[in-house]
């Protein structure tokens, strides 16, 4: 190859990044980094088109499971303004941000949202081995944007960040929260409406992940087939899960995405029950494709379940 | 309490499962023994995974015929593989290409599943398995399919046990020993692939190689060493089996824990029974010297761990107090025990509040419910008595180190003395026999 040629493949090798670098869109506003989709939804609700949302763990792959790669770093290091879930669930982003040593995103920090602040928590155990902010309060069960009430706490805590970062836009970021909140009144009437016929009703799960979702559509959760993710129940556990479930009248078992499923489907035979695969993240199952999608389903499925007629 | 009978309802259907499956792997057990692969049913199983995984990327679920044949082109894939490496058994050991099979399959495994997620499951249910869910249809397919696998192994036992035994065996041409090894690796294939997702990886190992070893001890020929692998192999799974439902264990993991419980009792048992009588004697004494100073270097190492750092965990300690029940409370003096149990008293009792508004809160849910205000009192309640057990339970920790801090002088220090005297006496008699 001669120079000639060399200096031709160089020549163009700079004007394409160049025209990729003009082709890249412009950039949408501010960009909103959250750890989940279902905190990504309620974020892109209340920024509407001030902001561009960017989601670490994607749709369908398990949080609690999740290994972030180089390009996580990249988004949070860009971020205008990050949303994580907090309570110890999504521990690995303290590590990221640790990296990226702005001070801005880490506790306390201008573009730092915690989600679960404000939440009421539901079962604060002493079992944690998770220190935030410098003190061990014990941990709460995490899932809290399974209730759909808490989605109002959350966007207010979303919307306060956004006021911090864009203090001009205060105005429409709050008419965004708002329509936000509106729209979900309204969805939540129709859920419970749509579960008021079975109040009360008995259900077995996989692990325990439904406490908030229970709580709002007064669902009561007796047990759980694998009570200490990853450690499969004991046969001892089985046979008393279903003597007890039998006796209590228990009418589903309820599982989560990623989870083998044969364990709650064989409980779910002896019981004599339906099996019900319910969504615990925006796009955890196909049918739940956005946040409000993932209620239609669970709620519908759950009510299907339990036989109750379709409105 | 449950019954006896829902006990074996439950573990029928298992049993019958675990017996299925010694019955085979046990057989290509050994096999792999001879074959010096014993990792190779991990390579294979993880790459029918990896098909499987393929498959469902494509959208088409694991247990659909379309599922099955990527699993399965994997799995070919694989016996392709294995069959190869003969040839390199020449440069290096094959476990070493066994394992670069695995590990590649595995990361393939992870990036396929991280493009298709819903993949993810599958993977998980080969790693753990749930040999206690098993059902009549899958045991139903585990016996024709293991069956008809059996009889072509029965019929080509000659060249198949000659292929696995020799490096280069004799009268055979060498296209003829590859046609024979892939023949092998893709039943063996088709074997593990069966029964990973019901019993895991851990269980299917253990199913394989445990009781061909144990057989291996006690005989050289393939009849022998078969019977005896399948004996053992069944009471393993029935101990293992038995064990999970009375001890309330994880059942995959109790059983794989049972295999390797009979393959110590059964080397112990080759050592000191199956031996003549002078062999035996001298078997014998070596075992009880072995035990005596082990047990008296363990004490030895405690007590001077004691005595040094009275402060730290104290595992042996800690399981003597357990089992005499002469905690460190009485070696504090009046006040000091008083402080201590009222420590432990009052722990137990703010984790019993947290636990009992936990019962309240949830009660709500169904009965009359909690205003968001409630549960947030609740929830910082909670926080407070978390609080004040971990308070106790630093008490505790402290008054612990002052007791032990006495305990090094009264406990530590004797029990070294005596454990060194205990030591010096068993050398020199082993210096007299020597």
């Amino acid at each position: 190859m001669g120079v000639v040629t060399l200096i031709r493949a160089a020549g163009l090798a700079i004007a394409l990044t160049a025209a990729l670098a003009f082709a890249a869109p412009a950039q949408a506003g501010l960009r909103v980094v959250a750890a989940t989709t279902d905190l990504a939804a309620i974020a892109t609700a209340v920024g509407g088109d001030l902001v561009s949302v960017e989601t670490i763990v994607p749709a369908a792959v398990d949080p609690e499971a999740f290994e972030p790669r180089p390009g996580d770093f990249e988004k949070i290091r860009s971020a205008g303004l990050l949303v994580r879930v907090g309570l110890g669930y999504d521990f690995w982003l303290d590590k990221l941000v640790r990296q990226t040593g702005d001070a801005r995103l880490m506790r306390g920090g201008e573009t730092y949202v915690d989600a679960s602040t404000g939440i009421p928590l539901l079962e604060v155990s002493g079992q944690s081995v998770i220190n935030e902010g410098g003190h061990a309060h014990g941990v709460a069960n995490p899932h809290y944007w399974l209730d759909p009430e808490n989605a109002k706490i959350v966007s207010a805590g979303i919307a306060e960040g956004l006021a911090r970062v864009l203090p001009g836009e205060r105005a429409r970021v709050a008419a965004n929260r708002e329509r936000f909140v509106a729209d979900l009144d309204r969805a939540i009437a129709r859920w419970s409406a749509q579960l008021a016929p079975v109040a009360g009703v008995k259900l077995v799960a996989y692990h325990n992940s439904w406490p908030y979702f229970a709580r709002r559509f007064r669902l009561d959760v007796t047990d759980f087939i694998e009570p200490k993710p990853g450690v499969a129940p004991s046969p001892a556990q089985l046979a008393h899960l279903v003597a007890a479930g039998k006796k209590a009248g228990v009418r589903a078992v309820v599982h989560e995405p990623y989870e083998p499923e044969d364990a709650a489907r064989f409980v779910a035979q002896k019981l004599g029950v339906p099996f019900v695969l319910l969504a615990t993240s925006a796009g955890s199952v196909p049918e739940a494709k956005d946040y409000f999608a993932m209620f239609d389903h669970n709620v519908a499925a759950l009510a299907k379940a339990l036989g109750v007629p379709t409105q | 309490m449950i019954a006896l009978s829902d006990a074996l309802s439950f573990l029928l259907y298992p049993f019958a499962a675990s017996v299925a499956f010694v019955l085979i792997h046990a057989y290509l057990g050994v096999h792999v023994l001879r074959r010096n692969i014993v990792f190779a049913d991990l390579a294979l199983a993880q790459l029918s995974a990896l098909g499987a995984t393929v498959a469902f990327a494509f959208g088409y679920a694991p247990a659909s015929p379309a599922g099955f044949a990527y699993a399965f082109a994997f799995t070919t894939l694989g016996a392709l593989l294995l069959t190869a490496t003969r040839a390199l058994a020449r440069f290096v050991s094959q476990e070493a290409f066994v394992g670069i099979l695995y590990v590649a399959a595995t990361a393939a495994t992870v990036l396929v599943v991280d493009r298709s997620p819903q993949g993810a499951e599958h993977v998980k249910k080969i790693l753990i398995g749930s040999i206690l869910t098993v059902e009549p249809p899958e045991l139903i397919k585990f016996a024709v399919l293991y069956g008809a696998i059996g009889l072509l192994h029965w019929f080509a036992r000659r060249p198949m046990l000659a292929v696995a035994t020799e490096a280069e065996p004799a009268g055979r041409s060498p296209l003829a020993v590859s046609l024979w090894d892939f023949l092998f690796f893709l039943s063996f294939g088709v074997v593990v692939t069966s029964s990973v997702t019901t019993a895991g990886v851990l269980l299917v190992f253990s199913f394989l190689i445990v009781p061909a070893v144990i057989g291996s001890m006690y005989s050289r020929a393939v009849p022998g060493v078969l019977a005896i692998a399948w004996a053992a192999g069944i009471v393993a799974s029935a101990l293992g089996l038995a064990g999970s439902f009375v001890l309330d264990l994880p059942t995959g993991a109790a059983m794989v824990v049972a295999f390797v419980l009979v393959l110590v009792l059964a080397g112990l048992a080759k050592a000191l029974m199956f031996v003549p009588a002078a062999q035996r004697r001298r078997n014998g004494r070596i075992a009880a010297n072995a035990a005596a100073v082990l047990a008296l270097v363990a004490v030895l190492a405690s007590s001077l761990w004691l005595i040094f750092n009275p402060g730290a965990d104290q595992p042996l300690l800690a399981m003597l107090e357990r089992a005499t029940g002469l905690g460190p409370a009485s070696f504090l003096d009046g006040t000091d025990r008083a402080s201590y149990q009222e420590a432990n008293r009052d722990a137990a009792r703010f984790q019993q509040e947290v636990a009992s508004l936990n019962a309240k809160e949830r009660a709500a849910r169904v009965g009359s419910p909690l205003s968001d205000e409630e549960v947030r009192r609740v929830a910082s309640y909670q926080q407070s008595f978390n609080e004040m057990a971990r308070g106790e339970l630093f008490v505790e920790d402290v008054l612990r180190a002052k007791a032990r801090r006495r305990e090094r002088w009264m406990v530590g220090l004797p029990a070294a003395v005596l454990t060194l005297a205990g030591l010096g006496l068993l050398m020199r008699r082993w210096g007299r026999h020597a």
